[in-house]
């Protein structure tokens, strides 16, 4: 088993290594989401989600998106991470409440039970479906003028909206958050 | 690799932030898993895209990049609401918001 394993590896290392590129990134980023949902301490939680954010990027890269990791990359470590950090640095409060709990009434018990019975639903139906058992195919390309030409051709209505949607939305997030509205 | 584990993985990492969501009490917390979820609907996308029969379409790719700009808009947006919150409440536990007077 292990001498078969060694030969496939020296016959095609590329190969041979191919799902790990997307498995250990995946790993690193199930294992900090976990760690930013059960972090008690709010900064340390944040830098465990901009982890998993990296670690999601290079899922989305290892998988042959190179472009939208990147854009996960400059979007989610760059401007949301950051964005959370100022916020916890603003709504810092002022006196550090030690007894309190950090769960909300459901407690932690019912909000882990909930997620888990989604999960467990959610895991009966991916692997009892016969599309899931798909192979993987050959690697897909996807040239940025590609995404490009897509972007200013046929779904350029939904550019343009998202557009007006993002201008909309961060000039309210300013006018919410301004001092003294006049 | 299939696409049960990508699934499976994406599942996993939804199941994590609707924990997040349910079972914290900070507003920030709130927010950060509903980032987890966008994450886990966005790694969905693009395991579909990459086990399609015509991946030339791009249309996996597409509306994860659509998804990305909503969800910066929301995050911008949320943040703004729990700083407005902390000023006039000085508390961002989301239990003790519960007033609708401004």
């Amino acid at each position: 088993m292990m001498h078969a394993a060694l030969e496939s590896f020296c016959a095609d290392p590329v190969k041979f290594l191919a799902p790990w590129f997307v498995l250990l990134p995946a790993f690193v980023l199930l294992l900090s989401a976990a760690a930013a949902v059960v972090m008690r301490n709010l900064i340390h939680a944040a830098l465990c989600l901009t982890l998993s954010f990296i670690a999601l990027g290079v899922v989305f890269i290892a998988l042959g998106a190179e472009f939208v990791g990147l854009v996960q990359l400059l979007v989610y470590v760059g401007a949301v991470a950051m964005v959370i950090v100022f916020a916890i640095l603003l709504t810092r409060p002022e006196q550090l409440e030690k007894s309190r709990s950090v769960f909300s009434g459901i407690g932690p018990a019912g909000g882990a039970a909930i997620a888990f019975g989604l999960l467990a639903t959610l895991l009966g139906f991916i692997f009892a479906s016969p599309l899931a058992k798909k192979p993987l195919p050959a690697p897909a390309v996807a040239p940025v003028a590609n995404i490009g030409e897509a972007l200013m051709g046929n779904h350029v209505v939904a550019l343009i909206v998202i557009g007006v949607l993002l201008t909309a939305a961060l000039v309210g997030a300013a006018v919410i958050a301004m001092e003294d509205q006049p | 690799m299939t696409l049960q584990i990508l699934l499976a993985i994406s599942a996993v990492l939804f199941a994590l932030g609707l924990a997040a969501v349910l079972s914290r009490s900070n507003a920030i917390m709130i927010l950060i898993g509903i980032e987890l979820m966008l994450g886990a609907a966005n790694l969905n996308f693009i395991s579909f895209w990459r086990f399609s029969d015509h991946p030339s379409d791009l249309t996996g790719l597409l509306f994860v990049i659509f998804s990305i700009a909503v969800a910066a808009a929301e995050a911008a947006v949320g943040l703004a609401i729990i700083i407005l919150v902390y000023r006039n409440l000085r508390t961002v536990e989301a239990d003790d918001a519960n007033q609708l007077k401004g």
